[in-house]
């Protein structure tokens, strides 16, 4: 399965909010979805999920315009909320019968989840009198118990406590060994990072950075070196200005040309001993902001 | 359509579970049940003790021997529901009536003038209509008689009986005010009552942010319609139960109410004004649940939800006092009520007061129903719109001219 927006624009009134955004996103892949407040995360989300129309642009499932009737969508979105005062279990059928499943396959699945996240004995009561980490995980059983085929996750890790989000990350490591196409939008990085092979950055409704995560530091890698060595007093002396020392530790040498950068870790090995040379590659966190700090 | 059933079926059983509704809808089932059984009860009581409560009392004084007994045998016939008995003054008149011994008094001071005395006078109080009826009767009767008339032949002429048959081309209102009152007190408590559930029910999705799955789960038109439908249905069940209650036990104490003729005139509203006060709840209801849907969702807090539904609760209560209004003076075929039947914000309770009170062309009816079903339409797919667009927006409630604009542009 391969799911492409492509050149979506929306605007509300006279506001244009997404000027043709395009990413893609394949089965058991995660994709990151990444921007500011305000940046078009949302819109594109609900384009997608066919709340309202875009402008213009197109939404391919496979080469072929998303068929919504066969194509189910799971969401967990970021401002969570159920009904507080009815079962729960009962609310959970009615949201995997809205989604297209029969009542009584719902209710299996409403079951099965229940009980692989350690809620079973909650089913029967009612939402709000459960603690805020039990009723996420709950929002995520409407996310995944109608068994989508395309699950997006808007800051699922916000809130949670360690257990819970590991929670998570298995269902989310699960979902995608299923073959799921999963689109994970977040302020989180590490957890971008953990889960994400692609990621996208929308600034000011436009993608301004979109690939695979790995080849996107790659590329942005090489205007540093990262050193640890016993003379890292001396190196910082030489290099006067362009060395300074990492909150890790670790003495990180600016270049002047990234070119020079094998030059440059030769000669740093040559003249003192050296416990680790590397290039330096930046964080997803160092890449956003670089991305992101001018918002258009 | 699977949309709409799920949606629909879901908002009915919360109805049914609701603990509130299920008590309402048995308390006044109790209650239909308390009063239907209240003249048997009252029976019982009364048998059950030895001394009986008096029965009313009016006092009677004239200064006149003669005429104090002619009138004590006239007044004991004009009020059969009274005890009449002499008083011994108006002192004596006025500290009884005080203490509640009695319930009135009259000091007779000639035939053609008399004093009434009562406690607190009600609204209802017709005694002194009666009385002056009476007192003319016995001024009649003293000419007649000074005049050489023997008292029988006096009396012959003076109650010459009439003979009177009423043939009503139309509608008895006396027969039918009774009914049409209760239905569209009925039918105003009904859609007020429902339609702000249905607009508190979307606020809440909205406010508790459950609103942020439905509407990736569901599509808008479905939504609504399924909300207020089934609000419509649940009102009209509780309906049923609460007057189905009524009608089975006033067929179990039928003997107990023959004589009350407001309750039988209740119990006997014909079979074809039952099906017009469903045809007219159905759609009165929807046009209004619509709108209360709509407002709800503009809102993002539950307690901004009064605010914005007044003008809809305010439309609905001046349509409501029309119609009351013209039930109250008997005159149900005024302009403003012809009016008011064809305006569809309206006509569910005018045209249903016109219906039940009056004779309407067949043509009047129809053109009101025609109406009214184009504009439950109308306003539901206009609502459905407003819908869309109202549930995404959070903050401030947008004026009408902007979410008109803001629907246009979809």
């Amino acid at each position: 399965m391969k799911l492409e927006l492509r050149e979506l624009c929306k605007n509300f009134g006279t506001h244009q909010v997404l000027k043709g955004v395009s990413l893609k996103a394949e089965s058991g892949t995660a994709v990151g979805l990444l921007g500011r407040n305000g940046a078009g995360k949302t819109t594109t989300l609900r384009i997608l999920m066919n709340v309202f129309p875009a402008d213009s642009g197109e939404i391919l499932l496979d080469g072929k315009p998303i068929d919504y009737q066969k194509t189910g969508i799971g969401y967990l979105p970021e401002e969570r909320g159920l009904y507080p005062k009815k079962i729960i279990r009962d609310q959970l059928i009615y949201f995997a019968e809205l989604k297209g499943m029969s009542r009584s396959d719902a209710a299996a699945a409403v079951d099965r989840w229940l009980e692989r996240l350690d809620m079973k004995e909650y089913s029967g009561k009612k939402l709000d009198s459960l603690s805020k980490g039990n009723q996420q995980k709950i929002q995520l059983i409407t996310a995944v118990a109608h068994d989508p085929d395309i699950v997006i996750l808007d800051e699922p890790f916000s809130g949670l406590d360690p257990v819970s989000a590991e929670l998570l990350k298995e269902v989310v490591r699960e979902e995608m060994r299923l073959g799921k196409i999963i689109l994970f939008s977040s302020h989180q990085m590490n957890y971008i990072e953990e889960f994400c092979n692609e990621i996208a950055i929308l600034n000011g409704g436009n993608i301004v950075l979109e690939g695979n995560l790995r080849e996107i530091r790659h590329r942005h890698a090489g205007n540093a070196l990262v050193v640890r060595s016993p003379e890292q007093e001396e190196i910082c002396r030489y290099y006067n200005g362009r060395a300074s020392l990492a909150e890790d530790g670790s003495l990180r040498i600016t270049l002047a040309d990234p070119r020079d950068r094998y030059r440059e870790m030769r000669l740093v090995t040559e003249k003192w001993a050296v416990d680790e040379i590397r290039v330096f590659e930046p964080s997803l966190n160092d890449i956003f902001v670089q991305y992101t700090k001018n918002q258009i | 359509m699977k949309q709409f059933r799920t949606i629909f079926s879901f908002e009915l059983r919360n109805y049914f579970k609701n603990k509130f509704f299920v008590g309402t809808t048995v308390f006044l089932m109790i209650l239909i049940a308390v009063i239907m059984f209240f003249p048997k009860i009252s029976g019982l009581l009364k048998s059950g003790t030895s001394e009986q409560k008096d029965a009313q009392q009016i006092l009677l004084y004239a200064e006149d021997p003669e005429m104090e007994k002619t009138a004590e045998t006239a007044f004991a016939q004009a009020f059969p529901d009274y005890h009449v008995s002499l008083a011994e003054g108006e002192e004596e008149i006025i500290s009884r009536v005080k203490s509640g011994a009695a319930d009135c008094g009259f000091w007779i001071k000639s035939d053609s003038e008399y004093v009434y005395y009562v406690n607190n006078r009600t609204m209802y109080d017709y005694n002194t209509e009666i009385a002056d009826e009476v007192l003319r009767g016995i001024a009649q009767m003293r000419a007649l008689t000074g005049s050489g008339m023997s008292i029988e032949q006096a009396g012959s002429i003076l109650s010459v009986p009439v003979n009177h048959t009423v043939k009503t081309i139309g509608k008895d209102q006396s027969q039918n005010f009774f009914y049409t009152y209760i239905m569209i007190f009925a039918l105003y408590m009904v859609i007020l009552l429902y339609g702000q559930m249905v607009s508190t029910s979307v606020a809440t999705e909205k406010s508790s942010r459950a609103m942020e799955l439905l509407i990736t789960s569901a599509d808008p038109v479905s939504m609504m319609f399924g909300k207020v439908i089934a609000a419509c249905l649940a009102g009209l069940i509780q309906l049923l139960c609460i007057f189905g209650t009524a009608f089975l036990l006033f067929n179990i104490t039928r003997t107990d109410w023959q004589d009350n003729r407001i309750v039988t005139s209740i119990f006997d509203m014909p079979l074809h004004l039952l099906l017009f006060m469903l045809l007219f709840f159905a759609l009165g209801f929807f046009i209004y649940a619509f709108l209360y849907g709509a407002v709800g969702s503009t809102v993002s807090r539950l307690e901004d939800i009064n605010t914005a539904i007044m003008p809809i609760t305010f439309l609905f209560i001046i349509a409501f006092i029309v119609v009351m209004t013209a039930m109250g003076s008997g005159q149900v075929d005024t302009v403003p009520m012809l009016v008011c039947s064809f305006i569809p914000f309206t006509s569910p309770m005018a045209m249903f007061t016109r219906i039940a009170m009056s004779t309407v062309p067949a043509w009047q009816v129809a053109v009101s129903v025609g109406l009214l079903g184009i504009s439950v339409i109308g306003i539901g797919v206009l609502a459905a719109r407003i819908y869309r667009v109202g549930v995404l927006l959070y903050g401030t409630a947008p004026k009408p001219a902007e979410l008109l604009r803001m629907i246009r542009k979809g």
